[in-house]
Protein backbone atom coordinates (compact mmCIF):
# COMPACT_ATOMS: atom_id res chain seq x y z
CA UNK A 1 0.00 0.00 0.00
CA UNK A 2 2.62 2.53 0.99
CA UNK A 3 4.25 1.85 -1.94
CA UNK A 4 1.67 2.66 -4.34
CA UNK A 5 1.34 6.13 -2.51
CA UNK A 6 4.88 6.48 -3.17
CA UNK A 7 4.71 5.73 -7.11
CA UNK A 8 1.47 8.09 -6.53
CA UNK A 9 3.71 11.00 -5.08
CA UNK A 10 6.67 10.29 -7.65
CA UNK A 11 4.45 11.25 -10.48
CA UNK A 12 5.18 14.80 -11.90
CA UNK A 13 2.97 17.40 -11.08
CA UNK A 14 0.43 18.05 -14.29
CA UNK A 15 1.49 21.26 -16.17
CA UNK A 16 -1.99 23.75 -16.89
CA UNK A 17 -1.50 24.73 -20.67
CA UNK A 18 -3.26 28.14 -21.43
CA UNK A 19 -5.47 27.03 -24.57
CA UNK A 20 -5.40 30.22 -26.56
CA UNK A 21 -1.69 30.59 -25.48
CA UNK A 22 -1.02 26.87 -27.27
CA UNK A 23 -3.24 28.05 -30.39
CA UNK A 24 -1.43 31.45 -30.78
CA UNK A 25 2.15 29.60 -31.27
CA UNK A 26 0.56 26.97 -33.61
CA UNK A 27 -0.90 29.63 -35.78
CA UNK A 28 2.57 31.89 -35.65
CA UNK A 29 4.46 28.31 -36.59
CA UNK A 30 2.04 27.29 -39.46
CA UNK A 31 2.47 30.64 -40.63
CA UNK A 32 6.10 30.80 -40.95
CA UNK A 33 6.11 27.20 -42.32
CA UNK A 34 3.70 28.32 -45.39
CA UNK A 35 5.79 31.08 -45.68
CA UNK A 36 9.09 29.21 -45.67
CA UNK A 37 7.18 26.35 -48.18
CA UNK A 38 6.39 29.14 -51.09
CA UNK A 39 9.94 30.59 -50.28
CA UNK A 40 12.14 27.93 -50.21
CA UNK A 41 10.28 26.19 -53.09
CA UNK A 42 11.05 29.64 -55.39
CA UNK A 43 14.68 29.94 -54.16
CA UNK A 44 14.87 25.40 -55.34
CA UNK A 45 13.40 27.04 -58.82
CA UNK A 46 15.79 29.90 -59.20
CA UNK A 47 19.00 27.47 -58.09
CA UNK A 48 17.29 25.23 -61.00
CA UNK A 49 17.53 21.97 -58.52
CA UNK A 50 15.97 18.69 -60.08
CA UNK A 51 14.89 15.52 -59.14
CA UNK A 52 16.33 14.32 -55.27
CA UNK A 53 18.19 17.69 -55.01
CA UNK A 54 15.18 19.38 -54.71
CA UNK A 55 13.54 17.73 -52.07
CA UNK A 56 17.29 17.32 -50.13
CA UNK A 57 17.06 20.92 -50.16
CA UNK A 58 13.25 21.40 -48.27
CA UNK A 59 14.91 19.35 -45.95
CA UNK A 60 17.66 21.82 -45.27
CA UNK A 61 14.79 24.90 -45.39
CA UNK A 62 12.99 22.96 -42.84
CA UNK A 63 15.81 22.23 -40.59
CA UNK A 64 17.22 26.02 -41.19
CA UNK A 65 13.32 27.15 -39.65
CA UNK A 66 13.64 24.95 -36.75
CA UNK A 67 16.98 25.98 -35.87
CA UNK A 68 15.90 30.01 -36.41
CA UNK A 69 12.81 28.73 -34.11
CA UNK A 70 15.05 27.82 -31.70
CA UNK A 71 17.30 30.68 -31.79
CA UNK A 72 14.92 32.90 -31.55
CA UNK A 73 12.67 30.92 -28.27
CA UNK A 74 16.35 30.89 -26.83
CA UNK A 75 17.38 28.84 -23.82
CA UNK A 76 14.19 29.08 -22.32
CA UNK A 77 12.05 27.15 -25.10
CA UNK A 78 9.69 25.15 -23.08
CA UNK A 79 8.08 28.61 -22.24
CA UNK A 80 6.86 28.83 -25.07
CA UNK A 81 6.36 24.93 -26.88
CA UNK A 82 5.37 21.83 -25.69
CA UNK A 83 7.70 19.95 -27.48
CA UNK A 84 10.73 21.18 -30.17
CA UNK A 85 10.34 18.02 -32.47
CA UNK A 86 6.66 18.45 -33.35
CA UNK A 87 7.94 21.88 -34.55
CA UNK A 88 10.04 20.32 -36.42
CA UNK A 89 7.50 17.50 -38.10
CA UNK A 90 4.40 19.39 -37.94
CA UNK A 91 2.73 20.17 -41.17
CA UNK A 92 5.95 18.60 -43.18
CA UNK A 93 3.99 16.77 -46.28
CA UNK A 94 1.38 19.88 -46.04
CA UNK A 95 4.86 22.12 -46.85
CA UNK A 96 6.12 19.99 -49.55
CA UNK A 97 2.76 20.31 -51.67
CA UNK A 98 3.30 24.10 -51.45
CA UNK A 99 6.68 23.47 -51.94
CA UNK A 100 6.40 21.52 -55.37
CA UNK A 101 4.05 23.87 -56.33
CA UNK A 102 6.58 27.30 -56.47
CA UNK A 103 9.38 24.96 -57.13
CA UNK A 104 7.64 23.73 -60.61
CA UNK A 105 6.61 27.33 -61.00
CA UNK A 106 9.74 29.30 -60.72
CA UNK A 107 11.85 26.72 -62.59
CA UNK A 108 9.17 27.11 -65.40
CA UNK A 109 9.81 30.85 -65.53
CA UNK A 110 13.01 31.08 -65.28
CA UNK A 111 15.06 27.90 -66.82
CA UNK A 112 12.14 26.89 -69.61
CA UNK A 113 11.10 30.24 -71.32
CA UNK B 1 9.75 50.95 -40.96
CA UNK B 2 10.96 48.52 -38.88
CA UNK B 3 13.87 46.13 -39.18
CA UNK B 4 12.15 43.15 -40.22
CA UNK B 5 10.16 44.61 -42.56
CA UNK B 6 13.40 46.54 -44.40
CA UNK B 7 14.87 42.80 -44.44
CA UNK B 8 12.09 41.16 -45.97
CA UNK B 9 11.31 44.20 -48.60
CA UNK B 10 15.56 43.97 -49.49
CA UNK B 11 15.15 40.18 -49.25
CA UNK B 12 12.10 39.85 -51.70
CA UNK B 13 14.54 42.63 -54.57
CA UNK B 14 17.13 40.39 -54.22
CA UNK B 15 15.52 37.11 -54.46
CA UNK B 16 14.17 38.53 -57.46
CA UNK B 17 17.58 39.65 -58.84
CA UNK B 18 19.36 36.35 -58.52
CA UNK B 19 15.71 35.13 -60.85
CA UNK B 20 16.50 37.58 -62.95
CA UNK B 21 20.29 36.30 -63.42
CA UNK B 22 19.56 33.02 -63.11
CA UNK B 23 17.66 33.62 -66.63
CA UNK B 24 20.07 35.91 -68.02
CA UNK B 25 22.25 33.24 -67.37
CA UNK B 26 20.44 30.40 -68.90
CA UNK B 27 19.83 32.40 -72.06
CA UNK B 28 23.58 33.72 -72.60
CA UNK B 29 24.43 29.90 -72.33
CA UNK B 30 21.34 29.25 -75.04
CA UNK B 31 22.99 31.92 -77.15
CA UNK B 32 26.68 30.90 -77.09
CA UNK B 33 25.16 27.04 -77.38
CA UNK B 34 27.02 25.71 -74.16
CA UNK B 35 25.39 23.15 -72.04
CA UNK B 36 23.77 23.98 -68.66
CA UNK B 37 25.47 22.70 -65.56
CA UNK B 38 25.38 24.49 -62.55
CA UNK B 39 24.62 28.38 -61.76
CA UNK B 40 27.50 30.61 -60.78
CA UNK B 41 28.97 30.27 -57.40
CA UNK B 42 27.70 34.16 -56.87
CA UNK B 43 23.96 33.51 -57.92
CA UNK B 44 24.01 30.46 -55.83
CA UNK B 45 24.72 32.49 -52.74
CA UNK B 46 22.56 35.67 -53.12
CA UNK B 47 19.20 33.34 -53.77
CA UNK B 48 20.30 30.99 -50.74
CA UNK B 49 21.71 34.37 -48.75
CA UNK B 50 17.68 36.26 -49.63
CA UNK B 51 16.33 33.09 -48.87
CA UNK B 52 17.42 32.95 -45.26
CA UNK B 53 16.69 37.19 -45.07
CA UNK B 54 13.19 36.71 -45.95
CA UNK B 55 12.80 33.65 -43.74
CA UNK B 56 14.05 35.25 -40.81
CA UNK B 57 11.90 38.23 -41.40
CA UNK B 58 8.85 36.56 -41.83
CA UNK B 59 9.59 35.24 -38.52
CA UNK B 60 9.38 38.12 -36.86
CA UNK B 61 6.65 39.66 -38.35
CA UNK B 62 4.62 36.48 -37.95
CA UNK B 63 4.07 37.84 -33.94
CA UNK B 64 4.88 37.05 -30.66
CA UNK B 65 5.19 33.59 -29.36
CA UNK B 66 3.19 33.72 -26.10
CA UNK B 67 3.93 31.84 -22.91
CA UNK B 68 2.00 28.58 -22.61
CA UNK B 69 1.78 28.08 -19.13
CA UNK B 70 -1.73 28.90 -17.94
CA UNK B 71 -0.32 30.93 -14.62
CA UNK B 72 2.24 32.89 -16.51
CA UNK B 73 0.04 35.61 -17.67
CA UNK B 74 -1.88 35.94 -14.59
CA UNK B 75 1.39 36.36 -12.52
CA UNK B 76 2.22 39.54 -14.40
CA UNK B 77 -0.95 41.63 -13.01
CA UNK B 78 -1.18 44.03 -9.87
CA UNK B 79 -3.38 43.35 -6.92
CA UNK B 80 -5.85 46.49 -8.37
CA UNK B 81 -6.42 44.58 -11.63
CA UNK B 82 -7.11 40.88 -9.97
CA UNK B 83 -9.11 43.11 -6.73
CA UNK B 84 -11.20 44.89 -9.48
CA UNK B 85 -14.50 43.71 -8.88
CA UNK B 86 -17.74 45.49 -10.18
CA UNK B 87 -20.57 44.51 -8.13
CA UNK B 88 -19.12 46.01 -4.77
CA UNK B 89 -18.82 49.73 -6.94
CA UNK B 90 -20.67 52.21 -4.49
CA UNK B 91 -21.99 55.12 -6.28
CA UNK B 92 -23.95 56.69 -3.10
CA UNK B 93 -22.77 56.95 0.33
CA UNK B 94 -23.00 58.43 3.38
CA UNK B 95 -20.17 59.69 3.59
CA UNK B 96 -20.64 62.70 1.72
CA UNK B 97 -22.88 64.43 4.68
CA UNK B 98 -19.68 65.25 6.24
CA UNK B 99 -18.38 67.45 3.34
CA UNK B 100 -18.31 71.04 3.61
CA UNK B 101 -19.73 71.26 0.30
CA UNK B 102 -22.78 69.50 0.91
CA UNK B 103 -26.12 70.18 0.22
CA UNK B 104 -29.04 68.76 1.91
CA UNK B 105 -32.18 67.59 -0.33
CA UNK B 106 -35.24 67.34 1.43
CA UNK B 107 -34.95 63.39 1.69
CA UNK B 108 -37.46 61.27 -0.25
CA UNK B 109 -39.41 63.60 -2.48
CA UNK B 110 -37.14 65.10 -4.96
CA UNK B 111 -37.21 60.69 -5.62
CA UNK B 112 -40.69 60.87 -6.57
CA UNK B 113 -41.48 64.05 -7.30
CA UNK B 114 -39.05 64.39 -10.26
CA UNK B 115 -39.49 68.07 -12.22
Amino acid sequence: MSVSLKANDNKPEPIAYSEAALRNNAIVVEYCRTSMSALSGSTAGVLGLTSLNGFAFYMFAVIILWVMFMIKAGPNWPKYYVSRQSILTNGFFGGLFTYVLFWTFIYGMVHVY
Amino acid sequence: MSFPRVLLTVGFISLFHSAFSAAQHRSYLRITSQEFTTLPLDIVIQAVGSLFAVMWGVMCIAGNLREIQAAAELNNSTWETQMNLPSFYIFNHRQKALSSEYVQTSGKGDLENPE
